[in-house]
């Protein structure tokens, strides 16, 4: 068990052997491929199955995929520049792994694409007829418009994606050179980005689901899409690593105080998300202006009711209380369950954002929800995969690796 | 008084003869000048049986905790205690002054609610924890504290400079001062002496 900080040596000698190593096997990686390729496949023929059936329906889950994905983009992205800007140690050997959820961002574009051509399945401001007769609308006129909207949409996209190869390029450079200047780099992009990512999110979440109400306002709704992200990015990051354990990869590099500190964030992220989600709440009910309550009036009827009601204890109280203890968060099984929880109760949050406006007395679960998120998650999840068949799955080139590897919570 | 070789020994019963430093001892204590040194020594002498081992460093050393068998802090459950008892004052004092004491409508909002009286419940929750921390952390260290015994020994002060020091306290079972001074020589520590105080 040597110290952290006193192997200045160590570190030289692994280099370019250990790094070999920190390569996913071909077989492996191929095998991977072949999977995702393959629900890809499948999802993407029941989409177009599903929209040629209905259209209508196949938008709105679309919608609510495609910010899932998304969002959880935004949030690696933010932490990524937040480990090159900290400096952080202890998490340098699962940087590539959230590099690689970063850098399916971009791919948004991509999948943007459906959402562009369906506007007016979503979104009534898309109707002139209900745009000309409400007065909120008529002030917003020139702002949502569809041209106006996808290229905003395309603005975010290339703004994000600017940063994300800009800082993606330097950690590779970083894995054969061994040079602290990639560091840098990355760090000198990384303080802009983290002001980009949430100007960006925010305005993302404005354009993408507080118009699918277009007369709500809520200024914070932005940053609780974001805290919504971020949720689901550490449960999809602690997933992912457990996931590489069982197949007996990376098991010594990424061990239990790696994990019980990306527990620590999942639980810190979960009340980040209870903040933002309960601020929201009290400002509206404080003020009771019609324009904000309607969200929540929305929200009632029907069935929508018991999930609104259900949300405080399914988002902050059942996962507060597990995750709040040191032995749960060093707990694997725990982890990893209530990981997959977390990916599935933001969804859950996501959907009850978008789906009341449409379906006005309670969810209406159709098929197409699960194969737009199939969609949306096995394309993302092609290009996070991609990604390990030239590169290594840890940043082997990073100076502070040993110091990551030999990381202990005190 | 036995005869001894062991230079310990020897200076406790010199200091013994002129009078000078307490009769009791209070541990066994010898440095390591690398931290790596220290937590293999740590782990070694607990294996030896001793069970009140301690250990002085200028900074935090990973997995030192571990290797003398000191358990993890109690702390967290004081804590919540602290946090409970926050809410429970919020929440009761906020519906008192506003629902029975003092009813006024203000607003248009009832007398009490959750809503409203959760941020100062939050606050106050926070509050009391900080505080509760702050108290136990004094407490469970026996702070303030002016003397520590094991300033007497002779390069006490370098546990804030260079040097990892490893005790083991008087009230081990298992302690015997010439025994446990050959025992720490063994395991590597340099400088041990038996302090005094």
């Amino acid at each position: 068990m040597s110290n952290s900080s006193h192997g200045p040596n160590h570190g030289l000698h692994h280099g370019a052997a250990e790094s070999a190593s920190y390569q996913l096997e071909y077989a492996r990686w191929s095998k991977g491929r072949n999977a995702l390729m393959l629900a890809a496949l499948i999802s993407i023929v029941a989409c177009i199955a599903g929209y040629i059936q209905d259209p209508d329906r196949f938008f709105r889950s679309y919608l609510v995929a495609f910010c899932y994905t998304s969002a959880i983009g935004l949030a690696a992205f933010f932490f990524v520049m937040v480990q090159f800007l900290s400096g952080s140690a202890w998490s340098v050997t699962m940087r590539r792994f959230m590099e690689n959820i970063m850098i399916t961002l971009p791919v948004g574009a991509l999948l943007f694409v459906p959402l562009a051509f369906g506007l007016n399945h979503i979104y009534p401001w898309t109707n002139p007829v209900i745009a000309k007769a409400t007065e909120e609308l008529r002030a917003k006129s020139d702002y949502l418009t569809n041209h106006f909207f996808i290229l905003r949409t395309y603005g975010y996209f290339l703004l994000l994606s600017i940063w994300i190869f800009a800082i993606y390029r330097q950690s590779i450079k970083a894995d054969t050179n061994r040079s602290i200047w990639q560091m840098r780099i990355a760090s000198r992009w990384s303080a802009p980005g983290l002001l980009l990512v949430v100007v960006v999110g925010t305005l993302a979440a404005y354009d993408w689901l507080m118009t699918v109400e277009p007369s709500w306002y809520s200024t914070i709704f932005g940053l609780y899409y974001l805290a919504d992200g971020t949720v689901a990015f550490f449960a999809l990051l602690i997933l992912i690593c457990l996931a590489f354990r069982q197949a007996g990869v990376l098991q010594k590099q990424i061990n239990i105080e790696h994990y019980h500190d990306l527990g620590k964030w999942l639980f810190a992220m979960t009340c980040f998300y209870t903040y933002m989600a309960f601020s929201q709440y009290l400002l509206i009910w404080y003020a009771n202006i019609p324009d904000e309550t309607q969200f929540f009036r929305h929200r009632m009827p029907g069935t929508w009711l018991y999930i609104s009601l259900s949300l405080p204890f399914l988002r902050f109280f059942i996962p507060f209380f597990i995750l709040i203890s040191r032995p749960a968060k060093r707990n694997l099984k725990i982890l990893g369950v209530m990981a997959a929880y977390s990916l599935v109760v933001v969804y859950l949050d996501l959907y009850w954002v978008v789906m009341p406006v449409f379906y006005p007395n309670g969810p209406q679960i159709h098929w197409l929800d699960f194969a737009t998120l199939g969609v949306t998650v096995s394309v993302t999840g092609l290009v996070f995969w991609s990604r390990f068949r030239r590169h290594a799955m840890v940043p082997a080139g990073d100076l502070r690796l040993e110091q990551s590897l030999h990381f202990e919570n005190a | 008084m036995s005869q001894t070789s062991d230079p310990a020994i020897l200076i406790a019963q010199i200091k013994d003869k002129l009078g000078i430093g307490d009769d009791k001892v209070y541990a066994v204590m010898g440095e390591f000048s690398e931290p790596e040194d220290l937590v293999e020594a740590g782990r070694r002498i607990r294996e030896m049986g001793y069970t009140k081992i301690d250990a002085m460093t200028p900074f935090p050393v990973h997995g030192i905790d571990e290797a003398i068998g000191i358990p993890y802090s109690k702390i967290g459950w004081i804590v919540i205690c602290g946090a409970l008892a926050g809410i429970t004052t919020a929440q009761v004092l906020i519906y008192y002054v506003g629902a029975i004491d003092y009813p006024l409508i203000i607003g248009g909002k009832p007398l009490f609610d959750f809503t409203y009286s959760i941020p100062p419940t939050f606050e106050l929750a926070v509050l009391f924890s900080a505080i509760t921390t702050f108290m136990c952390t004094w407490a469970l260290s026996g702070l303030p504290r002016l003397y520590h015994p094991s300033m007497n020994y002779r390069s006490a002060h370098r546990a804030s400079d260079d040097r990892f020091l490893l005790v083991v306290e008087a009230d081990d079972p298992k302690f015997d001062a010439q025994k446990t001074a050959q025992d720490m020589r063994s395991v590597g520590a340099n400088d041990v002496e038996v302090v005094e105080g």
